[in-house]
């Protein structure tokens, strides 16, 4: 177990979630969480309950957590083709043609299942319920696989044979709020951890993508802020911190961002408006203060 | 066999020992021989303290100084709605405490819920020991999953007073989950435990595989239980009554008691019958009409009727937690019911509904829960059992932020333990402190959530405004219990924090309340008198029992049952007075089980001589 630990640090960072669970990355979701579970039962603190474990204590529940969010993040469809993605490039050689096997054998199955449906959808009179019905169950077990994607697919197929059916209806409407609400999740944390390595351009495409999936994201408008900010894009950034403004006009930050926006472009009317806005709320802000003096 | 260490299911309306014992999991009868002790306390008139079953009985002449259901008050802040509702069917008298937590008023003494629920605690302790025959001093407890930080950390407190280590804080549907998984075979399966105590209402979807336990997802309502059901049925009896005779019998501590009795009576009996008859001769009287009976016929079509809802709430629960875990119902292995409301038909209907079958057989909705923990206690200390639990964290813990508006920073149904951190800049210049709020919770604005407490960052390095980064740490123990630290980033210097305590007790109080008990426990085991009674009682107890197979046959012979049904009734006495500690008494009791010893033993003669 130390020497198991040692060589995890001595990789750190640099080691895959893949690699850390054991699998090869094209394993599917059972193989997936039942590698996470027979490491757990070593790396779990209460393995070591009430042993002596002296400086590998704190290493076993630092690892217990990278193992745990690692399963986290891949037993999720959406939120591990975004980190397949974001991390091709650190993958091992055999893993990047494990995934392109995987992505390839998904494409395979997405394409059949694309034609099944096709030739369902040509049913013709009172089959069509039937078919919408087989198409209903098919999404249901997909959903259950954690094939969102799919699932998706087959109910649109079912919802469009039989319209009038409600529980379709219900199931496609709450997969798709699931899977936009996965998508954003997925690319905050991509842009927050595109931001964390300065990279801006790229973090800025994160925090549109997660705005564009949850409209109310707060956190992706200002982030995108932000990151607009650091790469000097000043217009694209006024158009951001406005819509933070807009999301959370409580705001001390955004607002104070969007008033030095608007100076800087000249807008000093503008920009008083939103210092007169955030002082009404915090009478005390020094910095809004000092600006609006400046003003 | 390592350290002795029991698992404590602390219910709402009953608790439950247990321990692992050569590998299989007890339960520990208590000391007047039942497997089940009431989680009820009182104060007798004559200043003793009572707890359990005897405490219950004698509720209907002592209300307000009998304390139930003081589960439901555990690490509640005493201006939540919540618990002001709590408080309206309460008929003992419940005050604010100093930190905006509950006090229970009994005689000149007040008790904050942990030191009540200590002295349950204490009474499991006792009976323990009395098992074992040694002192115990570790203990896993059971809480309800949907249970906040201060709940648990309640929970640990009244573990602490009664002089407790509390190893670990699992989970009551969790638990119950290991008891029904334990020794099976090491197969892949899911199930989900649907958990409806007398107070509370619990669901939990689990995966097990190769002896490790994982929670997938959970969610409850810790203020929906058994004890709603009894309302009903209070409100159906006291609101004719009151019309009929213009007597609010809800305001009157003591028929109160009497209706609470009687509901729960007819509750249990219309699990198996349609229908009851509810009579309560002399429950009240008017200066009119002399004294007031109440009469009632109560049918299981009627009590479905005003449940109905109560029953809704639990089975929209269900869905919302199958849901987050991506189950579907007809897709679990199975479906486990614990705690004594699931035993209602029309639950154990509503639940085949959903999940399209039976549900499992195999587990005793009342122990269940305390054996899982004496599981997890054996699993943790004896490293025999290859068996490992992941659970998760119910609610999603995170900050206060500007405009009123909450950040989720730990995501509820997160396997624990778990961290996660934070990084806060100074907004002001020189600003040498910070108040950083935690909240528990999954609404957007932060007044919605449950407070857990308030930070304050001191000792800042003065610097000018955006200069210093503060790393603050949340982490989240494998008890559910969250704990704040924080780093200064630049000068890697560790920040003080102090905690204001929200709700609950403070250190000092914890002290003092454990010391307190323990001058109570020394107080009971002082007496060599009544040691030496002890002693004489449990072997005459003995002698009946061995004696007690002839003694039947006897009473078919010829003996009849007469000299049987005294000694009986004698026994029950003794063993009262006993577990009352009644020395004096029991001493009585004592001489007279004696004599009659003595002549059972020579009418057994007699009669074998005869025949």
């Amino acid at each position: 177990m130390q020497n198991e630990l040692q060589q995890l640090e001595a990789r750190g960072d640099r080691l895959t979630h893949y690699e850390l669970l054991g699998v090869s990355a094209d394993a599917d979701g059972g193989t997936i969480r039942r590698a996470y579970l027979e490491k757990s039962k070593r790396f779990h603190p209460d393995a070591w309950y009430r042993k002596e474990t002296g400086r590998f204590g704190p290493l076993l529940s630092k690892w217990f957590q990278r193992l745990s969010s690692a399963y986290q993040i891949l037993s999720d469809e959406e939120s591990r083709a975004a980190y397949d993605s974001d991390h091709r490039t650190e993958l091992s050689q055999t893993d990047r043609a494990a995934l392109d096997r995987r992505e390839l054998s998904r494409a395979e199955e997405e394409r059949r299942g694309r034609e099944r449906r096709e030739r369902m959808l040509r049913t013709k009179g009172f089959a069509r319920i039937g078919a919408a019905r087989k198409l209903y169950e098919e999404g249901q077990e997909y959903a259950l696989n954690g094939e969102r994607t799919q699932a998706i697919f087959a109910l649109k197929a079912a919802r469009e044979l039989d319209p009038n059916r409600k529980e379709i209806v219900t199931k496609l409407v709450e997969l798709e709020r699931e899977q936009a609400r996965a998508r954003a999740n997925s690319a905050l944390a991509s842009g927050r951890e595109r931001e964390e390595r300065r990279r801006f351009a790229e973090a800025i495409t994160a925090y549109a993508a997660a705005f564009q999936n949850d409209p109310g994201s707060f956190a992706a408008a200002m982030g995108a802020a932000r990151c607009a900010m650091e790469s000097s894009d000043a217009r694209a950034a006024t158009i951001w911190a406005s819509r933070a403004v807009e999301l959370n006009p409580e705001d001390a930050g955004a607002r104070m961002m969007l008033s030095r926006l608007f100076l800087s472009a000249g807008m000093k009317a503008r920009a008083r408006t939103e210092l007169g806005a955030l002082l009404s709320k915090n009478p005390d802000h020094k910095e809004a203060k000092a600006l609006l003096r400046t003003l | 066999m390592g350290e002795l260490v029991i698992g404590i299911d602390l219910g709402t309306t009953n608790s439950v020992c247990a321990t692992v014992q050569n590998g299989t999991p007890t339960v520990i009868s208590n000391r007047t021989g039942y497997r089940i002790t009431p989680s009820v306390v009182a104060m007798a008139r004559n200043g003793k303290r009572l707890v359990g079953a005897l405490a219950r009985r004698q509720a209907v002449t002592n209300p307000e100084r009998t304390v139930v259901a003081v589960k439901r008050l555990m690490g509640r802040r005493w201006s939540a709605k919540t618990t002001q509702e709590a408080i309206q069917r309460m008929p003992y008298s419940v005050v604010a405490g100093p930190h905006d937590d509950v006090r229970i008023s009994l005689g000149e003494q007040q008790y904050s819920p942990p030191e009540i629920s200590a002295m349950v605690l204490t009474e499991l302790r006792l009976d323990a020991e009395a098992f074992f025959g040694a002192p115990v001093t570790k203990a896993v407890i059971t809480c309800p999953a949907y249970f906040n930080d201060s709940q648990r950390n309640a929970t640990k407190d009244a573990g602490r007073i009664a002089g407790l280590e509390v190893i670990r804080i699992i989970n009551e549907p969790t638990s119950a989950a290991l008891a029904y998984g334990f020794g099976k075979a090491q197969g892949e399966r899911q199930v989900a435990v649907f958990d409806l105590g007398g107070g509370t209402f619990d669901f939990t979807v689990l995966h097990m595989f190769k002896g490790v336990f994982e929670v997938e997802a959970t969610g409850g309502d810790s203020l929906l239980g058994g004890e709603d059901f009894d309302n009903r049925i209070i409100d159906f009896l006291s609101e004719p009554f009151r019309q009929k005779h213009g007597t609010d019998l809800r305001k009157d501590k003591m028929a109160l008691q009497r209706l609470r009795d009687a509901a729960e009576k007819a509750k249990c009996e219309l699990s198996s019958l349609k229908q009851v008859e509810i009579n309560l001769p002399f429950i009240s009287a008017s200066q009119q009409a002399g004294p007031l009976h109440l009469q009632a016929t109560l049918s299981r079509d009627q009590l479905e009727q005003m449940t109905a809802d109560l029953v809704k709430r639990c089975m929209q629960v269900c869905e919302r937690v199958l849901g987050e875990a991506k189950v579907h119902a007809a897709q679990l292995g199975d479906v486990l019911l614990v705690g004594g409301q699931t035993r209602m038909p029309k639950i154990q209907e509503e639940v085949r509904r959903l999940f399209g079958k039976e549900p499992a057989k195999n587990v005793n909705p009342d122990e269940a829960v305390a054996l899982g923990a004496s599981i997890q206690g054996a699993m943790l200390l004896h490293d025999e059992q290859e068996m490992l639990l992941l659970d998760v964290t119910p609610h999603s813990l995170g900050i206060a932020i500007a405009g009123g508006f909450f950040q989720k920073i730990i995501a509820k149904n997160t396997t624990v333990p778990t961290s996660a951190h934070h990084v806060f800049t100074t907004v002001k210049d020189d600003q040498t402190s910070a108040k950083i709020t935690v909240l528990q919770g999954e609404s957007e604005t932060s007044a919605d959530n449950e407070l857990l407490g308030e930070f304050m960052l001191t000792g800042l390095r003065a610097a000018p405004r955006g200069a210093v980064d503060i790393d603050v740490i949340f982490d989240i123990s494998a008890d559910g219990i969250v704990s704040v630290s924080a780093i200064d980033m630049q000068t890697g210097t560790r920040q003080s924090i102090t905690v204001t305590a929200s709700s609950g007790l403070t250190e000092d109080e914890i002290k003092k309340a454990a010391r307190s008990n323990e001058d109570w426990m020394l107080g009971q085991k002082e007496d060599p008198e009544f040691q030496d009674r002890k002693n004489r009682a449990e072997e005459l107890f003995r002698e009946f029992e061995t004696l007690w197979p002839r003694l039947t046959r006897a009473a078919h012979n010829g003996l009849g049952q007469e000299p049987l049904q005294r000694a009986q009734a004698a026994l029950s006495v003794a063993r009262l007075q006993l577990a009352q500690r009644e020395s004096d008494a029991l001493a009585g009791s004592l001489e007279r089980l004696e004599r009659m010893l003595q002549a059972l033993r020579g009418a057994l003669e007699r009669s074998q001589g005869g025949a």
